[in-house]
């Protein structure tokens, strides 16, 4: 339709624009700025070229927040993605038991991360949490899941895994929904075995599902904070440092403003590779 | 036939087991808030509370300022709902219906911003905000998030759904395009008005980074914020407070989804639309 | 919290109205002034009075017992007004101090541990206390004060007021040390006998440690200046003690490692000093050092007697001294500054600090409150109180340096953590944090 007046369509998306002029592209603008600056709030800050980076790159701290990060983010991805398909598989079909499972698996996705966060500490506490009691009940020696250098950023990403399943889930029952019966019904007269089906007919039609499942949980988990701050602050001894709790402990414990900026500028490029990685395999795919 | 039979008793084991490993940890949340701190120390994993006490509810409501926070939760969480339909619906009733110049760039500019998280956003905006003297404040709290890329698109894509002619019909009738905007038009789009506001409440209601970052005073401080310090360090974090605080603090979550599971789902869902 | 629902604008809408208008102001403050109208009502309102924030870091016990102050003070004093506001301990509480400093939203009043002091004030953002009426006569135990706890910190401004102040103690499980015949270990060495003569196994599983301390910085910082050294230098050096750095740090490897005697907590911060009291409270761990600060806690909860006692030596006896100061951070207005002051007088008259310190295990901050105690026979009976004071004697002051806090939380803790958890080269690592600390300095 034509707009009644030319200038009707820029009017209406006047706020959006400035909203996001002010609140999305001029910040990222300043933190590129900021991130040339030595600067802790407090006094004046000063000019330090491209130092930041170059620090961030030679003492290998870009690297290893990197690399933390995304080990963590693929424990997540395959994980949640890999509950969330299984799952979503035992879970579609009729029955009051099924939907209630359904509404158990995708509450945590509805509870606050603090909410998660708490719940699991106090579960995961090395002496008195349930957990361990239980096992050390059984006769295992658990380790101290949030303690241990070797296992704290495990833990965290189980429970991310934890809370984050049930969205899995329900997309992928979505998807689901969209494999005809008709065709599954013809296979298993034809003699393929539920494996079979699933592999050659299900599997390849959940294909754009799978690939929105990943993208989303692969971003969140980039942007996992909550967890790392109400567990472990990043410790023991940086294990669960991941990329935005050390943003944010640059920033409020070090105050160090223009080295935390740097981290941003790294972390927004980041972001920005794997999303336009990720909607090119997924283009390439509905391609085919 | 025995065989689908041991393959279903099979399949409601395995579906018990997932329930359990879901709802087991709220129990627990639940039992330990109910029991007493000598009782923790003493046998912390007893499934079962001697009795049911109210004490650490008491201490977590002596604690906190406990309705101020549900106050300032509820009121941030609507206002930024609010704000971002209100932003929303003539950006998405521009993208939908009007011909202009510039509308895939603006389109795409909008889902652009999905890879910009409040992550990546908060350095500058914190030192922004600061400077306007905003911290502390609603607005601080809110406004950053007035535009919601993923409401435009699921507004956009509704809009796409209703046919032309009752707008040109409304235009006919002398409706100006705000009329059309704010009160033709949403009576049409309830449930992606709906899902869009189910899903934007409670992700900011349960928000913690944002208010944590932005706040430092108890007269904004959120649920997640406040009830994230009752595991205050030293002498002995008292878990059947803590647990309290977070039965408190995820109470009204579950309360929302058990009520508009539904509605919620759909906008889960409808991200991929 | 409506206690009687009156109308009190937050401080940070009354700071909202005196500076300059950027391009989209207007806008934005049409927005806050109506959020913020809705939010006012609500905050207490004392009709009149002089009213401070005063923002505080202390959990459990300590916190019940310094709201206990402020409501006897708020009941006391009819013309002032303290709003007290907990902020999580004291790295978070630090955190939101500094960035509120920034944003203009800082308390009245607030308290900060010792190695940030020097920054804070040479950064000009602490109001000097010198002049305030009655400053003179606050008696202040000089090794707890300003004067004595920095190196020349008497001949630089007041602007910081000791309120809970503590040394680290080692505590003793009196009937694991009892039954074993055992005394409070006086030296290195036979704290590492003591260690592995009361550490139990069970199927080669330790079922009970000999010894467990925080590794944190500050106990750290007590070995290097038992060892005989000094984590700066008198003329501002970071040397981080030197050889004797290494020797700390190659003593907690050895206990946890070598001997297996020594429980290194796990969680970061305060979660280890919490789990080490823990520990300590269910009899995993015989001996543990930490704060005077949890003496009353850890008396109250334990099932068997607590005995404390001295740091040992290793070439001498040193232990630094911690908990934090009262600063008041510039910028508050006269009557908030008044209320401040007046709350800081009293909680440094003798019977408030005798109350706070009694019912805490923090040090009595006043000569005169020591005197009184002392007097009234109270340390007769309660010979653990005495140790942390006591051990004031070998106190080391800090450096008045701006580089302590960052040379503290971001150079050299982490790499205790990576010596003894991860069990790294402790001397590749503080060599490595000299460098940083230089390069950064």
């Amino acid at each position: 339709m034509n707009p009644t007046r030319p200038f009707h369509p820029y009017l209406m998306l006047l706020p959006t624009a400035l909203l996001l002029a002010v609140f999305f592209f001029y910040p990222l603008f300043v933190a590129a700025k900021t991130s040339l600056t030595r600067w802790d709030l407090l006094t004046p800050a000063s000019y330090v070229g491209l130092s930041h980076y170059a620090e961030l790159v030679h003492s290998g701290e870009l690297f290893e927040l990197f690399g933390r990060t995304l080990v963590f983010s693929v424990i997540v991805v395959l994980g949640a993605g890999g509950a969330g398909l299984a799952l979503a598989v035992a879970l579609d079909r009729p029955g009051r038991f099924p939907a209630f499972c359904r509404s158990a698996v995708f509450s945590a996705y509805v509870v606050s991360w603090v909410s998660v966060a708490l719940l699991w500490l106090w579960v995961l506490d090395a002496q008195a949490g349930v957990l361990n009691r239980t096992l050390a009940a059984a006769g295992l020696h658990p380790p101290d899941w949030l303690g241990d250098p070797r296992w704290a950023l495990f833990a965290l990403a189980g429970v991310t895994i934890w809370k984050i399943t049930g969205y899995a889930t329900v997309l992928f029952l979505a998807g689901l929904q969209d494999v005809p019966p008709s065709v599954l019904e013809a296979a298993a007269l034809d003699g393929a075995s539920p494996m079979a089906r699933f592999r050659r007919i299900t599997w390849p039609l959940l294909g754009p599902t799978t690939a929105f499942v990943t993208i989303t949980s692969l971003i969140l988990s980039f942007q996992v904070f909550d967890v790392v701050r109400v567990m472990t602050q990043g410790g023991p001894v940086r294990s669960t440092t991941l990329m935005v709790y050390a943003i944010y402990e640059e920033v409020f414990m070090n105050l160090r403003v223009g080295r935390a900026s740097a981290l941003v500028v790294a972390f927004f490029t980041a972001l920005m590779l794997l999303t336009s990685l990720e909607l090119w395999i997924f283009s390439k795919r509905r391609a085919l | 036939m025995n065989v689908r039979k041991v393959r279903n008793a099979a399949l409601q084991t395995l579906l018990a087991a997932v329930a359990a490993a879901w709802l087991l940890p709220y129990a627990w949340m639940l039992l330990t808030s109910l029991k007493t701190l000598p009782e923790i120390v003493e046998a912390p994993a007893a499934p079962l509370p001697a009795g049911v006490s109210f004490e650490a509810y008491r201490a977590v409501f002596e604690a906190l300022p406990v309705a101020r926070y549900f106050f300032n939760t509820t009121l941030m969480a609507l206002l930024i709902a609010a704000l971002q339909i209100l932003v929303a619906l003539p950006a998405a009733y521009a993208l939908s219906k009007l011909r202009f110049r510039g509308r895939g760039l603006a389109l795409a500019l909008i889902v652009a911003t999905l890879i910009v998280p409040a992550q990546v956003r908060f350095v500058p905006v914190f030192s922004m905000l600061s400077e306007w003297r905003l911290l502390n404040t609603m607005a601080a709290l809110v406004l950053p998030f007035g535009v919601s890329a993923f409401g435009t698109f699921l507004l956009r894509q509704a809009l796409l759904g209703v046919p032309n002619d009752l707008v040109e019909a409304a235009r006919v009738d002398g409706a100006s395009e705000w009329r059309i905007v704010y009160s033709l038009l949403p009576p049409l789009l309830k449930p992606s008005l709906t899902a869009f506001f189910l899903f934007s409440f409670v992700y900011h209601w349960n928000d913690y980074f944002w208010p944590l970052v932005m706040t430092t005073d108890d007269s904004v401080r959120t649920v997640p914020v406040g009830i994230a310090l009752l595991r205050e360090q030293g002498t002995g974090v008292r878990w059947h407070v803590v647990m309290a605080g977070n039965v408190v603090l995820s109470l009204p979550a579950l309360a929302v989804f058990v009520v508009a599971q539904r509605h919620i789902l759909r906008a889960a869902v409808a991200r991929w639309g | 919290m409506i206690r009687d629902g009156g109308l009190r604008i937050p401080a940070a809408a009354r700071a909202r109205t005196d500076v300059r208008a950027p391009w989209s102001r207007r806008r934005l403050l049409t927005a806050a002034a109506a959020c913020s109208g809705a939010l006012a009502c609500g905050r207490e309102r004392r009709d009149g009075r002089a009213t401070a924030s005063l923002w505080f870091t202390y959990g459990g016990r300590n916190r019940e017992v310094l709201l206990e102050l402020v409501a006897k003070f708020n009941a006391s004093k009819p013309r002032y007004f303290i709003d007290a506001v907990y902020q999580g301990d004291y790295f978070e509480g630090l955190a939101k101090l500094r960035t509120a400093l920034y944003a203009r939203v800082a308390p009245t009043l607030s308290h900060v541990i010792g190695e940030v002091v020097p920054y804070l004030a040479e950064a000009g953002v602490l109001e000097a206390l010198d002049g305030l009426p009655g400053a003179e006569t606050l008696d202040v135990v000089p090794e707890l004060g300003q004067a004595r706890s920095w190196i020349g910190g008497d001949e630089r401004p007041l602007v910081a007021l000791p309120f809970n102040r503590s040394t680290p103690i080692a505590y003793l499980n009196g009937d694991i040390f009892a039954r074993a015949g055992l005394a409070a270990p006086q030296s290195w060495s036979e704290l590492r006998e003591t260690a592995r003569a009361l550490t139990q196994r069970n199927a080669g599983r330790v079922t009970r440690y000999g010894f467990s301390c925080p590794i944190s910085w500050w106990f750290w910082v007590a070995m290097v200046g038992q060892a005989g050294g000094a984590v700066i230098e008198p003329d501002g050096e970071v040397s981080l003690g030197g050889e004797a750095g290494v020797e700390a740090l190659e003593f907690w490897q050895t206990l946890v490692s070598r001997d297996g005697s020594m429980r290194p907590p796990p969680g970061r911060d305060y979660n280890a000093w919490e789990q080490t009291n823990q520990d300590f409270l269910a009899g995993r761990a015989a001996m543990i050092w930490t704060s005077t600060a949890f003496l009353k806690y850890l008396e109250d909860n334990a099932r068997f007697p607590v005995v404390a006692a001295a740091l040992p030596r290793e070439r001498r006896f040193a232990v630094p001294t911690g908990g934090t100061h009262w600063v008041m951070p510039r910028g508050a207005s006269a009557p908030e500054r008044a209320a401040a002051w007046e709350f800081l007088r009293f909680v440094h008259a003798t019977e408030q600090v005798i109350h706070w310190s009694t019912s805490t295990g923090y040090m009595p901050v006043t000569r005169q409150a020591v005197q009184r105690l002392e007097a009234s026979g109270y340390y007769r009976t309660h010979p653990n109180d005495r140790v942390a004071y006591d051990q004031l004697e070998v106190a080391m002051p800090w450096p008045w340096s701006t580089e302590l806090f960052r040379v503290q939380r971001e150079i050299v803790q982490p790499r205790l953590e990576s010596a003894v958890l991860s069990r790294e080269n402790a001397r590749a690592l503080l060599h490595e944090a000299r460098l940083l600390a230089r390069s950064s300095g």
